[in-house]
């Protein structure tokens, strides 16, 4: 069903005596009541003796959630929801922060196995897919939504920047000091649950010479966390036990309105 | 300042907002004598939280609001409590199909489609039908000439289908098929669109089962309790969609809302209310009708909640 993935590109970075090293401020996201989001510092060092310019590129990804899209069409004089597509292999948050634009760090093919950017994001719609032979070519990966895949894609993105969930920054790791740096990750309120992980990576001549990987946990905590829990691992008990507050609530409303 | 994070729904909220939009709409409630959910819905989505969750926590406000009024009605023993159960019957087969019906919408990537069209077409044709009767009403009553004097002769319909029943407080002996009938269409609209369906109820109760004026009010209430009960209970076992956060905050503004709500509408005459509400319910119908004709400023959607 699942078409065959690439095989996991190869991170190995290029033997340098330049490195580099970094940590974040919080390691471990609480969600609570009063949770509106988090703003987390990360900051690091590059260490290199040869003191040749240097980029930094940070990419932070959230648990992965698959995508369901649909594009509207207009049938009838009203705007209707098309067949949704499901996009795989999207995390459910992404930034991709720099001490300059992209492009100019490095190349597309040393950008494309990072997956640094969203350009370079690697999601795609398994569904859509089927492998066929074309012009003579075997094994062509053909998507059902023909020319039109690149706008689907555009438009994940588009949707998931406008909800705070995918940035990319080309100034977003900035050095303040001679081989120290920082960036920032904003996690929006609507952040997903889980593991982060958070790619730090030096480039030098275009070549990513040193990376380093953290990781960043977001749970629920407290009463969230019971109550999520709760409604998850056992819904009955859950919908008996709200609705016997609603009612109760109704109840209690008239009760003492009558004594008044 | 009293932001709080909801455990379900998954997005930060104003509590106080919430806690003031649930007593807005828990008075409007109390006032007409109806749920609400068609007002609090389109509400909460335009407030960010995602429908499917609006739509369930929803269904717990309005159980709220509607026990507080129909305890009171119950006191004025204005509530035919037998009709009030025939059409729960009818309801609690509604609402299982219309949890069923959504969940279907959802994996299709229609359901946003569906709660649009019914919101326009019920609250549209409701709406305008009774702008006309309240304001007819008006004219006349302003003109000095007395109001039309009430059709008794009731629908064939009722009396030559089988199994008949007395209701003593309705003063009705008819059949149990319309109200059981009646029922489903109300609980599959209150799984759909997130409403108790006392906009449909009412007139239905009136204009379909000819029930007298005084005991509809507080037998839609009743009806409504049980089925958006149900309905909550089966969207939280089926969907996990019920935030009780969400709803314990709506409901403690909506049952101090409606409370106040129901002893200001002695203060008006039966068909201005009636007049008020119609307007009320063609705005919203409207407003949440118009998004299917503007073209959208994006022709992408992501479908939240999965399936």
């Amino acid at each position: 069903m699942q078409a065959a993935l690439p095989p996991p590109p190869t991170l190995v970075a290029e033997p340098s005596s330049a490195m580099v090293s970094a940590a974040l401020t919080e390691t471990h996201v609480r969600v609570t009541s009063g949770f509106r989001g988090a703003r987390i510092v990360l900051y690091g060092a590059v260490f290199d003796p040869a003191a040749k310019p240097s980029d930094v590129v940070v990419l932070v990804r959230g648990p992965d959630q698959p995508i369901r899209i649909a594009r509207k069409s207009r049938v009838a004089g009203i705007w209707i929801n098309g067949r949704p597509v499901v996009f795989e292999g999207a995390p459910g948050f992404y930034m991709a922060a720099s001490t300059r634009p992209l492009q100019d760090i490095a190349g597309f093919a040393a950008l494309r196995r990072l997956g640094a950017g969203l350009d370079h994001l690697n999601i795609a719609a398994p569904a859509e897919q089927r492998i066929s032979t074309r012009y003579g070519v075997r094994d062509m990966v053909v998507s059902s939504l023909g020319a039109d895949y690149l706008d689907w894609r555009r438009g994940v993105l588009r949707l998931k920047a406008a909800a705070g969930l995918y940035n990319a920054d080309a100034a977003g790791v900035q050095f303040v000091d001679r081989g120290l740096f920082r960036s920032e990750i904003q996690l929006p309120a609507s952040a997903p649950i889980g593991e982060y992980s958070a790619r730090i990576v030096l480039f030098q001549d275009g070549r990513a010479v040193s990376i380093r990987d953290r990781t960043l946990r977001v749970e629920k905590v407290g009463a969230e966390r019971a109550l999520y829990l709760l409604a998850h691992q056992r819904p009955w008990t859950y919908g008996l036990a709200s609705v016997a507050v609603a009612l109760l609530a109704g109840w209690g409303a008239s009760a003492a309105f009558r004594r008044r | 300042m009293f932001d709080i994070y909801l455990p379900i729904a998954e997005v930060s909220v104003n509590a106080a907002l919430l806690v003031v939009l649930g007593a807005a709409v828990g008075f409007i409630s109390g006032l007409f004598g109806i749920g609400g959910g068609f007002l609090m819905t389109p509400v909460l989505v335009f407030l960010g939280i995602p429908p499917v969750v609006a739509v369930a926590s929803e269904a717990n406000h309005v159980a709220a609001s509607s026990v507080s009024g129909v305890i009171s009605y119950a006191r004025r023993k204005t509530v035919d409590f037998k009709m009030g159960g025939v059409l729960a019957a009818g309801g609690a087969v509604g609402s299982v199909i219309g949890v069923e019906a959504f969940r279907l919408l959802r994996l299709l990537g229609q359901a946003d489609l569906v709660v649009s069209l019914s919101y326009l077409l019920f609250l549209g044709v409701i709406g305008l039908l009774m702008l006309w009767e309240s304001l007819g009403a008006i004219v006349r009553r302003r003109r000095g000439e007395p109001p039309k004097p009430r059709r008794e002769r009731r629908p064939l319909l009722l009396y030559a289908l089988p199994l008949k029943v007395r209701f003593p407080r309705s003063r009705l002996y008819i059949s149990v098929i319309p109200p059981i009938l009646l029922g489903v269409f109300v609980g599959i609209l209150s799984a759909i669109m997130g409403v108790g369906g006392g906009f449909i109820l009412v007139p239905a109760m009136v204009y379909l089962l000819r029930m007298p004026a005084n005991v509809v009010v507080g037998t839609s209430l009743f009806q409504i309790v049980i089925t958006t009960s149900l309905t909550s209970v089966l969207q939280a076992g089926r969907n996990q969609t019920v935030d009780i956060v969400l709803a314990t905050l709506l409901l403690a503004g909506g049952v101090v809302g409606a409370q106040l709500g129901a002893r200001a509408s002695a203060r008006f005459r039966a068909e201005e209310l009636r007049a008020l509400l119609a307007l009320l319910v063609l705005v919203v119908g409207i407003r949440m009708g118009v998004g299917l004709f503007v073209t959208p400023v994006d022709p992408f959607v992501l479908m939240t909640g999965g399936g």
